[in-house]
């Protein structure tokens, strides 16, 4: 178990100018999950992929335990990794799968046999050990993917996307399984993946990266009440936020004509508001009698919440606007509606930071 | 209450009938599907049979007769005879020892340089299209011009680039056709068949998943480790077709027999046997009739077991 550093760590595929991974800094200390997540092409995979050894760092080191291993194979980093197709060895059965690190470490018969035989009880896979991967199921895969990691006890566990094979149902419960997992394991872990929900609900802390460049690495509570910037407060969140570009009214920030409530140390911060933007979040807006004028288009109905998409007049254009009522609301497709601020209200300058 | 019973009889039968008639035009279109699938390659099917199998008929029924082309005689049923003479005949078993060492070893070394070879070739390199074709093209030259190239070119002792280079190194230049004909033979083979078996291996590394190999990177294999317990075990059916294609052709080798060594006696084969027994000068036709039928028969079942052999290496190695 170890603690894990990227130290402005790049890596600029050949043929290209724009570095896929561009200068991240990120520290993991010891057993934390931290989970990379972004949009595809953010550069997320080549982060992992350079933890691992399996990509190059162009500039920059990574440290695994306080060692530099940035010109160390994969081979020496003691590390295990679960890829997103498990990659599985075709030819070995699930026991040899699983021992197969062990073997390669010179690691005894009787000690081997036993640490698989330890892994496969954890994960639900005795009656499995003498099955072909191609006769397991793509749950009993993953798990058999994992089981190769753990029996390895190495310092950091990697994964890259390990559940987007899976059925959405099978998914949501891997997913808490994993993360209770790798709780009692305590191993250090990067958790790779595109799914934020799954980012929010499994990371202890989660990084958020777009086109190589890391956004923001913070608790996933941090990350929704406070999105460093533009991109991380759109990316996070589902339904995702409500942001505009912001219009001034009386040298505030507003949407559809009606004056964001904001604290004078924010509207003094902010300062020019053109080019500002502006975001809120479904449930601090609510339906009131007065407020932002607008025309219901859309009910998505959930049972214990609803979302209720709200056209509004924003600078001059239609827009929607996603508020969120209660269950089994009321309201009805075609209803004139006022929607009023009802919580925080998140400000972006110009430059896409946030004002606090 | 009869009336409806009866009612429901006279009900059931009707849908029996209609059912059994249900039933034969759902027979009738399966078996028109069948005929459609079948009649496209009726054609050569029927050609393969009368180029191939009526051919084997007719030697099957020579190699009962005592059939001599120089004799007037009428040809005569004689049975087994042709066979029972086999045993006896030491340049038979001769040659059939040649056959067994000559195929062998030309499968096997060409299977271990085109393996090497596709290694070498499977990893992105500039100029990679240009060096693949360039290591196809023994395998499109013509057996003949192979083995002269290989006969004059190379092995003379006088001419050749290795009596050169054994006279640049200071040693004596030897005739090498001569002194190791079976040797030379299997060297311009191996040449010839690498090139093939490279391209069967090559598709299968091709065919690899590299994530698989990236996790037996991570999980602490050595390059040769990694080669020897996912690479192989994942390439075994398409050393296996190179295998069995290989022997196929390998076993009736003649041109190259016939150009570089002449048919010396280390290095005749069974069909350079046969065809001197019988249009090469022997005109025995009923013998070497019989004689091919013991070669078709034993390639069958040597080429199943060297498969099998095969398939037992490349099963286990725990």
């Amino acid at each position: 178990m170890a603690e894990v550093q990227y130290k402005d760590a790049s890596r600029i595929y050949p043929g290209t100018d724009e570095p896929a991974v561009n200068k991240l800094n990120i520290d993991i200390p010891d057993g934390e999950l931290l989970v990379l997540v972004g949009p595809s092409g953010s550069g997320k995979s080549t982060a992992l992929r350079m933890l691992a050894g399996l990509e190059t760092v162009n500039q920059g080191a990574v440290y695994i335990g306080g060692t530099d291993v940035t010109l160390k194979p994969p081979q020496d980093r003691d590390i295990a990794m679960v890829f997103q197709n498990y990659a599985l060895y075709p030819s070995m059965t699930v026991g040899e799968n699983m021992g197969f690190a062990l073997k390669q470490a010179k690691v005894p018969k009787d000690e081997r046999a036993k640490r698989v035989q330890e892994a496969a009880r954890i994960l639900d896979l005795e009656e499995y050990l003498d099955r072909k991967p191609k006769n397991l199921s793509g749950g009993q895969r993953q798990r058999v993917a994992m089981g190769r990691a753990i029996v390895r006890q190495p310092q950091v566990f990697l994964m890259d996307e390990p559940l987007s094979n899976l059925d959405a149902k099978l998914r949501v419960q891997t997913r808490t399984e994993l993360s209770d997992l790798q709780a009692r394991l305590g191993v250090t872990t990067v958790y790779v993946t595109h799914d934020q929900v799954e980012a929010m609900t499994m990371g202890d802390r989660v990084a958020v990266l777009n086109f190589g460049v890391l956004q923001q690495v913070d608790a996933p509570k941090t990350l929704y009440s406070k999105p460093a910037n533009k991109f991380v407060a759109g990316f996070i969140g589902s339904p995702a936020m409500n942001l505009f570009d912001a219009e001034s009214i009386d040298g505030r920030p507003a949407i559809g004509g009606v004056a964001a409530p904001i604290s004078d140390s924010v509207a003094g911060q902010l300062g020019r508001v053109d080019g500002a933007a502006i975001g809120v979040r479904p449930e601090h807006l609510k339906l009131a009698s007065s407020g932002i004028q607008g025309e219901v288009t859309v009910i998505e109905e959930l049972g214990s919440e609803s979302f209720v998409h709200v056209a509004i007049q924003h600078m001059g254009e239609r827009t929607t606007i996603v508020v969120r009522d209660e269950g089994e609301t009321e309201t009805t497709r075609g209803q004139n509606v006022h929607v009023d601020f009802d919580g925080p209200i998140h400000v972006f300058d110009a430059d896409g930071e946030r004002v606090d | 209450m009869s009336a409806v019973t009866v009612d429901q009889l006279n009900d059931g039968g009707r849908q029996s009938a209609e059912d059994q008639a249900r039933a034969a035009e759902l027979k009738r279109l399966e078996r028109r599907d069948g005929w459609r699938r079948r009649i496209p390659i009726l054609p050569a099917l029927i050609y393969t049979i009368l180029v191939t199998q009526i051919p084997f008929l007719f030697t099957l029924f020579y190699s009962l007769t005592d059939w001599r082309i120089d004799t007037p005689d009428p040809r005569q049923f004689i049975w087994f005879e042709n066979y029972g003479s086999l045993s006896g005949d030491t340049f038979f078993l001769d040659s059939a020892w040649v056959s067994v060492q000559m195929t062998v070893m030309a499968v096997l070394g060409s299977l271990i340089v085109g393996t090497g070879l596709a290694i070498l070739l499977d990893r992105k390199f500039f100029g990679q299209g240009f060096v693949r074709t360039l290591l196809i093209t023994p395998f499109l030259v013509m057996p003949v011009v192979a083995g002269l190239m290989w006969k004059l070119q190379m092995f003379n002792s006088t001419f050749g680039i290795i009596g050169w280079v054994m006279n640049q190194l200071g040693l004596e230049p030897v005739e090498f056709a001569t002194r190791f004909p079976l040797a030379s033979v299997v060297v311009v083979l191996i040449w010839q068949w690498s090139p093939f078996m490279m391209l069967i291996v090559l598709a299968g590394l091709q065919g690899q998943d590299q994530s698989v190999l990236e996790a037996a990177r991570v999980d602490g294999a050595t390059s040769w480790g990694t080669f020897r317990q996912i690479t192989l075990p994942q390439l075994r059916p398409f050393l296996e077709l190179g295998t069995l294609l290989g022997a196929i052709y390998l076993i009736q080798v003649y041109d190259h027999i016939e150009v570089i060594v002449g048919g010396q006696p280390g290095a005749r084969n069974l069909p350079f046997y046969i065809a001197g027994r019988s249009i090469g000068g022997g005109n025995r036709f009923g013998l070497s009739s019989a004689y091919s039928i013991v070669v078709v028969l034993a390639s069958i079942i040597i080429a199943n077991i060297g498969l099998r052999v095969l398939s037992n290496l490349l099963e286990d190695d725990s």
